[in-house]
């Protein structure tokens, strides 16, 4: 029993060391789709899209609790945090686009776009950060995805954000959806 | 069981005269150690202490004797500068008057590094630049007479500042461009969305007498330019997230930039970047050049090394890939390089946390540290 064990573990340990989870997710993708002859119900139309636009080397360091990027904002691969590098204000008692109370909501912010596997748009977001307390420490999620340096400050979030506000300690970050790309 | 106990007590009694029988520890005396000479292998390891950010410091680290020798505080998002002659360490930062809130206080502190002592300050208006580490967010003219502090509002500006006297000495708009490169005794560029170099010029009481803007260098749409420059013998040079390397020559009136190249082949473009917080570091004896390189695409240009590629900037030849796995080391987020005959390499990486010194000729390791802050961003030589 213990040398079936090793085996499969030897064997599963190859097969992880030789495939991305991108590639993974992909040709599951495909066996379970059936390639084009099922038609796509909307939860396929999600996974697709997670698949082909997933961010690469983005660490996914918020709590996950196994639910699909369009729905746990806890999670750092939530598709609203494509350009955040901070702490998430959903686990420091707020949401994704609503600060932890008796925080103070930032008067100045940088700006994203993000694609919403869940609808195909791309949504312009607002990253405010929540200031006034000292840093949450919870669910630190960097993502990055169109950042720029500093020079263009309106794309980058290696500057404090609270800078402008009374308070400007800085507490955590939320993603407000300013309007979308399309009809 | 009996008898073991009866041996058992007779054995403490012989210990505890023997104990009895030599001399007691002599009292000591409380006292404060001095801070040795310092030597080309020590670093200054700025902690940005992400995780609670109101509590950065710099630490003092031996890398022959693997010692801790002392730390300066450093406050929120700090800017940390040496004085020319490496005797002052100007550190540029925000207190809040009740730990994480309450009045904000911007401010420059000056610390001695032969003591560690604090000698001063200069309190600030409240618009530093609170911004991750960089050579660029504070920094002192080439004669020490000024030391200017990179101001962020969201509108862009620095102030001058005279070390010397303690005196903000007044504020220049930048219109927009950011940072401060401080050349030559009255010179200050910053880096404009544009893609060009802003260069103010100043009299002897730090007032603006002419500014200038260079010709577009770098391509902000299709391959932005990483702020965090790179010493050389003649001025910075600077990585773009795709690999190019672009050296600016501060020596002469004006900033002249030499024709950029690349780190990488076409085959390895836009597969392997730069990535990282301090992301390249120059040997100036040797003339090379090491970055932190990692696999990855758009969005990945904060990513730790995985490599370490070494370059000869004379050839622009690549001379060695050293794989930062092979040390045992998490991503690498910052390096930075010794200047000495014997040169040694340092690597820090915040996942986990540790500091490797290796060997920068060979690669090999020499040793690593584990308690020098949570996120080791940036590293300077002393």
């Amino acid at each position: 029993m213990q040398r079936l064990d090793r085996i499969v573990e030897s064997s599963a340990r190859s097969l992880a060391q030789r495939t991305s989870r991108r590639s993974f997710i992909g040709v599951l993708g495909r066996i379970l789709t059936g390639s084009l002859l099922i038609p796509l119900l909307p939860i396929d139309r999600i996974q697709r899209a997670e698949a082909a636009t997933g961010p690469e080397g983005s660490p996914a360091k918020g709590k996950s609790a196994g639910k699909p990027y369009t729905e746990d904002q806890q999670n750092c691969e939530y598709w609203k945090y494509c350009a955040i590098d901070g702490f998430l204000c959903s686990c420091c008692g707020g949401s994704s686009h609503s600060c932890p109370p008796g925080t103070q909501q930032s008067v100045v912010s940088w700006i994203g776009t993000c694609h919403n596997p869940a609808d195909g748009r791309d949504y312009i977001v607002s990253y405010n950060d929540c200031c006034g307390k000292a840093s949450c420490g919870n669910c630190d999620c960097y993502r990055n995805e169109r950042e720029r340096p500093l020079y263009r400050l309106s794309r980058n979030n290696d500057v404090n954000w609270c800078m402008a506000n009374t308070g400007s300690d800085y507490h955590c970050t939320v993603s407000v959806i300013l309007g979308s790309s399309g009809p | 069981m009996r008898s073991f106990q009866a041996w058992a007590a007779l054995l403490a009694m012989m210990a505890s005269g023997w104990a009895a029988a030599s001399d007691p520890l002599p009292p000591e005396q409380f006292g404060m150690e001095p801070l040795p000479a310092r030597t080309p292998h020590w670093i200054y390891v700025v902690d940005s202490a992400f995780m609670n950010e109101t509590d950065s410091r710099v630490r003092l680290y031996d890398a022959d004797t693997h010692g801790h020798l002392g730390q300066i505080d450093a406050g929120f998002f700090p800017g940390v500068t040496l004085s020319p002659d490496r005797n002052t360490m100007a550190v540029g930062t925000t207190y809040f008057a009740r730990g994480g809130h309450g009045d904000r206080i911007d401010v420059v502190e000056f610390t001695d590094m032969t003591t560690l002592a604090l000698t001063g300050e200069i309190v600030l208006p409240a618009k530093r630049a609170q911004a991750t580490p960089t050579y660029f967010n504070l920094g002192y003219s080439s004669d020490s007479h000024f030391l200017y502090a990179a101001y962020i509002t969201p509108a862009a500006s620095f102030g001058v500042l005279d070390p010397a006297a303690r005196k903000v000495l007044g504020e220049i708009d930048t219109a927009g461009c950011v940072l401060v490169i401080p050349w030559g005794p009255d010179h200050v560029s910053s880096i404009c969305d544009s893609g060009r170099l802003l260069t103010v010029t100043l009299d002897a009481q730090g007032n603006e007498v002419s500014r200038a803007l260079s010709d577009t260098f770098f391509d902000v749409e299709t391959d932005p330019l990483f702020v965090q420059g790179i010493p050389t013998n003649q001025g910075y040079t600077f990585l773009s997230f795709l690999g190019k390397v672009h050296e600016v020559d501060f020596s002469g009136t004006e900033p002249v930039f030499h024709l950029p190249w690349s780190l990488l082949s076409a085959a390895e473009t836009g597969h392997w970047r730069p990535g990282g917080q301090q992301l390249g570091a120059i040997q100036r004896r040797l003339g090379r050049l090491y970055v932190t390189m990692h696999r990855g695409g758009e969005g990945t240009h904060k990513k730790g090394g995985t490599e370490i590629w070494v370059f000869d900037l004379g050839t622009h030849r690549r001379i060695a890939r050293w794989p930062v796995a092979a040390l045992k080391l998490g991503p690498v987020s910052a390096l930075q390089v010794s200047q000495d005959e014997s040169p040694l390499l340092f690597l820090a990486s915040d996942n986990p946390a540790a500091v490797a010194t290796v060997d920068a000729l060979t690669g090999q390791l020499r040793h690593t540290d584990t308690n020098l802050g949570q996120t080791p961003w940036q590293i300077l030589n002393p």
